[in-house]
């Protein structure tokens, strides 16, 4: 055996010494690096960003440096103009006390000259299609369905809400040199600058709607265009009555241009819902007008590369010398600590996420990684219930809690009903044991750090999160309101006890004057934190039942819980944004608060505002909701953002795209 | 058997509906689908809502939506057998035929080489029971088993990526390092060894002192970032690769046998430029698989014509030493495409995720088949490491079981060559026991591997199913268990039926 195994070596020895005598040139350096490799957490479901569907947020990742608008949010979530595409303003303020459709416009106006990366000129007849996929009342007016009953055959997410709400089939003008278009509302919008049109290039609708699979000709795409403007507004043209002997020719022409819009409306619901791209792709699909464009596509990631062209489409001028991006895609579900391996390794340039110590322990000490603690737009809250909710799930809302029967729907008589100096007290005494401080280190310090021993920013404001620029100001002038709830501990219980005396005169530690029925979902952190305000509860006599629900989202609205811990997420950030969760009849109320006071106040949302009447505006709402004890703000999700310390210029955002919305600068 | 089989198959249909039904139920009521939605304040919520409750159908309750699924898969009413849509819109039946390639990639060549370790190393094990390997053994597997899979991935990217990818940069290895590394590796090889204590010493020192020069000469000339065989090192390889396979297959008394594997691995080695210039830069599958085939002809017949009685071994032995020569070759080939590799991947030529590089701009096959190697390379290591010691255990068991036997006994009394014995009496009756498992194992591959590749990013379908179960995407859901359940089934069905051929005493009735 011993010989066998020497001999066996040897033969190895050998081998690696034949080896000896071939060439040792060592391998050239690279070229200078332009790629930047992004580690998406979701994967590409099409390349259309408004379709109705579960997971747009990758897709607008991907799309988002092909493309360009009239505005962009910045990384403190500020919403910027792009005057490289164009401008906007309102052109008409005069909705008074009685508001008319046409009481306020804004028009907005793309910028002469520039161009789709086919060579076509951009005009305001791309802005068009936007309204037809957000505009319900388009929709039923042009023959193309009812989205509230998804007969829709534009087949949008982007119907419903303030803007569907407050415009009309009308309601877009095209100036007559067609770089013009003026939006009518039917009232105010305090949210106007965000409902602005994008372009979207209708000669490849037309195109493709044809059936053309090869980029056309500059007179075929005019034409097109002009084709596009007149089924847009030939489906919505009024008819003359049927006894007018224009009739039957305009109602010929009113169903030509609805076919043609039900052409490309069939196809913008399903061309674009593609993963894979690549030569044999037809081009017309691919039209953008961004600083890159869409190379390829396949399930594992995008590659982008910049336009040929150069930079004609109204994107910001590039001052980064990015060549290449290539998005990856997460197969199932992320896994932080590989994707934290990866950027160690190199093979990934950038990702951010929310944070997790698995993610942050392998990027905070890897070599050539910039490590970046951030937010993301969600925050953990705990909601007291004053009253019925208003917004029952289901007609009958029977439900088994904990093995027994429970009418979600039965009145709300619990501790915290109602208005009452009592219930007030009472919502006070519970709000005051929560332990926001050692909850907000528990889920931000000791996730970036186990031994981490500071004080993490407890959140103390329920309409500017703490990446916003006037948190500080709004929590300023709110502060005196704040001012028991983020006293120590131990005198917060004591307070919690000395107000629950009030109405229970023998209660101490342990005596369960009231209980607390808390719902949460089974997340370890809720669980934890439960277990945290049963212990603290107690110690002012207050009995906490906690009820962790699978279910938990659909029974927000049942009137047998008195607490319920949550997050709410943002998807955008809008003057009016908060007001459906605190509006007596707000969509997103399921806690039963109804103050008119409150309403009132929230209603000076709905108004022009500046930025500091903004943040009075804030404060007001805010002073109303601390003295009445609704809603409780905990802390705000931290994030994590980690990159290849080669790359300049990133700003990591709250808002998507987290680390590419300023993809112009970035560079190595 | 017809009838056998039949009865057999209609009860798997009725397995399937069963647990089809239970699965459709116990998700569907697991969670909701419109969770997500629910916890965001977007402006447009409600009728957000409102499309989504359309689209997964939540007016109808689960036990009732398990038939309008069932339904639109068989394509009753409509003629058109439909999977549905993902809840990304996608078609589901897209997805699966997409992830299942990928899937078969990665755990089919995990799961052939832990059946093949597994299998060899527990017959080295139970042939050398109570010695030294067999301790060696049974520790490695049941250390290796024990690991779970996350961390061990966790472990191989950081020291076979990110540390290697760190040390290629400087590719020299200093002398306490290679002192270390040779010293441990050399523990494990003289692990192999039994004998005295005197013996096994000897074998270490050689074994420490020889990986001591090769990894000093590697270190020297660059190797790791520039490797190759050359024709010395195919050469040499080759012949002992050969003799080695000769002894335990056929014994080196058989002559004809040894002699027949040499030509076969000379032929290859004569091959050497020949394929290096046949198979460039722009070969492909095609060429390669026929050149593949070739040898193996060639070899068929330089064992067929090298003797003309007992063909059997000899044919063997020349195949295999040709396999094994051309296996080499193709090493070569590889490592030959690492330095341009490197080079491409700007220095990062090991990766920790996903199936290919994305960033890879190149059209050379042997580069890019590098590339698929490098990223298939850590994943089937860490699945192997870990389901290896499943079949070496059993494997050992059962080969046990057999040599206790009488007839092993009785081959053994009538003067049987031991490898006589152990190959053909002993190691085909234990092999029995591990069809069942084999089978199963093998109809498991389809299902994937969710933690695998879930760590290891590659979109298969154990992330499928994965994904469907977080985003409770029933459609998605129910066709990745249809599937895995169906062949589980058959699976079972396969290996019974199996049994009745490898087994005489085994007869299926009606």
């Amino acid at each position: 055996m011993k010989k066998t195994m020497i001999k066996g070596f040897a033969l190895v020895a050998a081998s690696v010494l034949g080896v000896t005598g071939l060439s040792l040139a060592p391998a050239n350096a690279s070229a200078a690096n332009k790629t930047m490799v992004v580690q998406e957490s979701n994967a590409l479901s099409g390349l259309n960003t408004a379709v109705n569907g579960f997971n747009l947020l990758t897709n607008s990742d991907v799309l988002g440096p092909t493309g360009a608008g009239f505005t962009y949010y910045n990384n403190k979530a500020q919403l910027v103009r792009n005057t490289a595409f164009g401008t906007f303003k309102i052109t008409k303020n005069d909705c008074g006390s009685t508001p008319s459709f046409g009481c306020f416009k804004v028009t907005y106006t793309v910028k002469k000259g520039l161009k789709y990366s086919d060579g076509t000129l951009i005009t305001a007849q791309d802005l068009l299609l936007s309204h037809a996929i957000s505009s319900s009342d388009y929709s039923i007016k042009a023959g193309l369905g009812d989205p509230s009953e998804g007969t829709a055959k534009f087949d949008s997410a982007g119907y419903g809400g303030a803007y569907d709400d407050h415009t009309r089939a009308e309601s877009f003008d095209l100036s007559d040199d067609n770089f013009s278009v003026t939006v009518s509302y039917d009232a105010f919008q305090p949210d106007w600058q965000v409902f602005g049109p994008g372009p979207g290039a209708v000669h490849a609708m037309v195109g493709i709607a044809k059936g053309k699979k090869t980029f056309q000709t500059a007179r075929t795409n005019a034409t097109y265009k002009s084709l596009f403007e007149e089924a847009y507004y030939g489906s919505i043209a009024t008819l003359p009555s049927q006894s007018d002997p224009d009739y039957e020719d305009e109602l010929g022409a009113r169903d030509d241009a609805r076919a043609l819009m039900k052409k490309i409306a069939a196809k913008w619901s399903t061309v674009w819902n593609i993963t894979t791209v690549n030569s044999s792709t037809n081009p017309l699909l691919l039209i953008s007008n961004g600083t890159f464009r869409l190379e390829s596509c396949t399930s594992t990631g995008c590659t982008l590369v910049k336009n040929p062209n150069g930079n004609i489409g109204g994107a910001p001028k590039q001052t980064g010398n990015l060549e290449k991006m290539i998005f990856k895609f997460t197969a199932g579900t992320l896994d932080d600590t590989a994707v934290g391996q990866a950027i160690a390794a190199g093979t990934v340039d950038i990702y951010s996420g929310a944070a997790t110590s698995s993610f942050w322990s392998v990027v905070n000490n890897a070599s050539g990684v910039t490590a970046f603690k951030g937010n993301v737009l969600t925050y953990e809250h705990l909601d007291l219930r004053t009253g019925n909710s208003i917004f029952p799930m289901a007609p009958d809302n029977i439900k088994t809690i904990e093995g027994s029967t429970v009418n979600c729907d039965a009145d709300y008589n619990g501790p915290f009903a109602g208005n009452s100096q009592q219930a007030k007290d009472l919502r006070k005494a519970f709000m005051l044991i929560v332990p926001r401080q050692t909850i907000a280190n528990n889920y931000i310090g000791k996730v970036f750090d186990p031994a981490f021993s500071g004080n993490s920013p407890v959140l103390n404001s329920l309409f500017s999160l703490t990446t916003e620029g006037d948190y500080a100001k709004v929590t300023a002038g709110s502060s005196a309101y704040l001012t028991d709830l983020n006293k120590d501990q131990t005198t917060r219980v004591a307070l919690a006890l000395a107000l629950v005396k009030k109405y229970y005169p023998s209660a101490a530690a342990g005596s369960d004057s009231f209980t607390v029925k808390l719902l949460t979902s089974s997340r370890p952190s809720r669980v934890a934190n439960a277990g945290l305000m049963t212990t603290e509860a107690a110690k002012a006599g207050i009995k906490v039942e906690h009820y962790i629900r699978s279910t938990w989202s659909s029974e927000l609205d049942c009137n047998f819980f008195d607490a319920a811990e949550f997050a709410w997420v943002k998807t955008g950030l809008s003057q009016t944004g908060t007001n459906p969760q605190y509006e007596s009849d707000g969509g997103n109320n399921s806690a039963g608060w109804n103050d008119s006071t409150l309403d009132t106040l929230l209603g000076e949302f709905e108004k022009l505002q500046t930025a500091t009447s903004l943040i009075t505006t804030k404060i007001n709402a805010e002073k109303r909701l601390w003295s009445n004890y609704y809603s409780l703000p905990m802390y705000q999700w931290p994030g994590a953002s980690a990159w290849n310390s080669d790359l300049k210029n990133i700003l990591p955002s709250p808002l998507a795209p987290n680390v590419t919305w300023n993809y112009w600068q970035i560079g190595y | 058997m017809l009838a056998y089989i039949g009865r057999r198959i209609s009860i798997a249909l009725l397995i399937l509906f069963g647990s089809t039904y239970l699965t459709y139920n116990l998700a569907a009521y697991s969670g909701d689908p419109l969770a997500g939605i629910r916890e965001s304040t977007d402006p447009k919520k409600e009728a957000i809502m409102a499309e989504l409750s359309r689209f997964y159908q939540l007016d109808v309750p689960p036990p009732a939506r398990y038939f309008l699924w069932i339904q639109k898969i068989f394509g009753i009413g409509t003629g058109q057998i439909d999977f549905g849509l993902t809840a990304k819109r996608l078609s589901v039946l897209d997805e699966i035929s997409a992830a299942i390639p990928t899937t078969l990639r990665l755990v089919t060549v995990a799961t052939f080489l832990a059946i093949i370790l597994g299998i060899t190393f527990g017959v080295l094990s139970a042939i050398r029971q109570y010695s030294r390997l067999d301790y060696t053994l049974t520790f490695l597997s049941f250390f290796l088993f024990s690991l779970p899979i996350f961390w061990v991935a966790v472990m191989l990217k950081e020291y076979l990526v990110i540390q290697f990818n760190t040390f290629l940069e400087d590719p020299t290895i200093n002398i306490v390092s290679n002192l270390l590394i040779s010293a441990v590796l050399a523990v494990v090889i003289t692990g192999f060894v039994s004998g005295t204590r005197k013996r096994v010493l000897i074998t270490w020192g050689a074994t420490f002192a020889i990986l001591m020069v090769v990894l000093q000469i590697a270190s020297l000339i660059s190797w790791f970032r520039q490797p190759s065989l050359g024709i010395f090192g195919v050469a040499i390889l080759g012949i002992s690769t050969s003799v080695g396979l000769t002894h335990v297959f056929a014994g080196l008394g058989n002559k004809k046998a040894l002699y027949a594997g040499l030509a076969a691995t000379g032929v290859g080695v004569a091959f050497y430029y020949p394929f290096g210039q046949i198979m460039n830069a722009s070969g492909n599958y095609a060429l390669f698989g026929g050149l593949a085939l070739l040898m193996l002809s060639m070899s068929y017949f330089i064992g067929y014509f090298f003797t003309k009685i007992d063909k059997g071994p000899v044919i063997r032995s020349a195949m295999l030493s040709a396999f094994f020569v051309s296996f080499f070759v193709v090493v070569d080939k590889f490592m030959q495409a690492w330095a341009p590799y490197y080079t491409l991947t700007d220095g990062k030529p090991m990766q920790t995720d996903g199936a290919y590089n994305l960033t890879l701009e190149t059209n050379d096959f042997w580069v890019l088949n590098l590339d698929l190697i490098t990223h298939l390379a850590l994943p089937t290591l860490a699945l192997t490491l870990i389901s290896f010691a499943g079949y070496l255990r059993y494997s050992r068991a059962s080969l046990l079981e057999v040599l206790n036997m009488d007839y092993v006994r009785t081959a053994r009394a009538k003067g049987m060559p031991e490898r006589e014995v152990i190959l053909r009496h002993a190691f085909r009756n234990s092999m029995l026991p591990l069809t069942t498992l084999v089978a199963f194992d093998i109809a498991g591959i389809v299902g994937g591997a969710i933690i695998t590749e879930r760590v290891f990013s590659w979109r298969g379908m154990g992330s499928l199913a994965n994904e469907a179960i977080v985003n409770q995407d029933l459609n998605l859901l129910m066709a990745t268990f249809a599937i895995t359940a169906f062949l589980a089934v058959m699976a079972t069905l396969v290996a019974d039926l199996l049994y009745s051929v490898l087994d005489p005493r085994i007869r299926i009735r009606k």
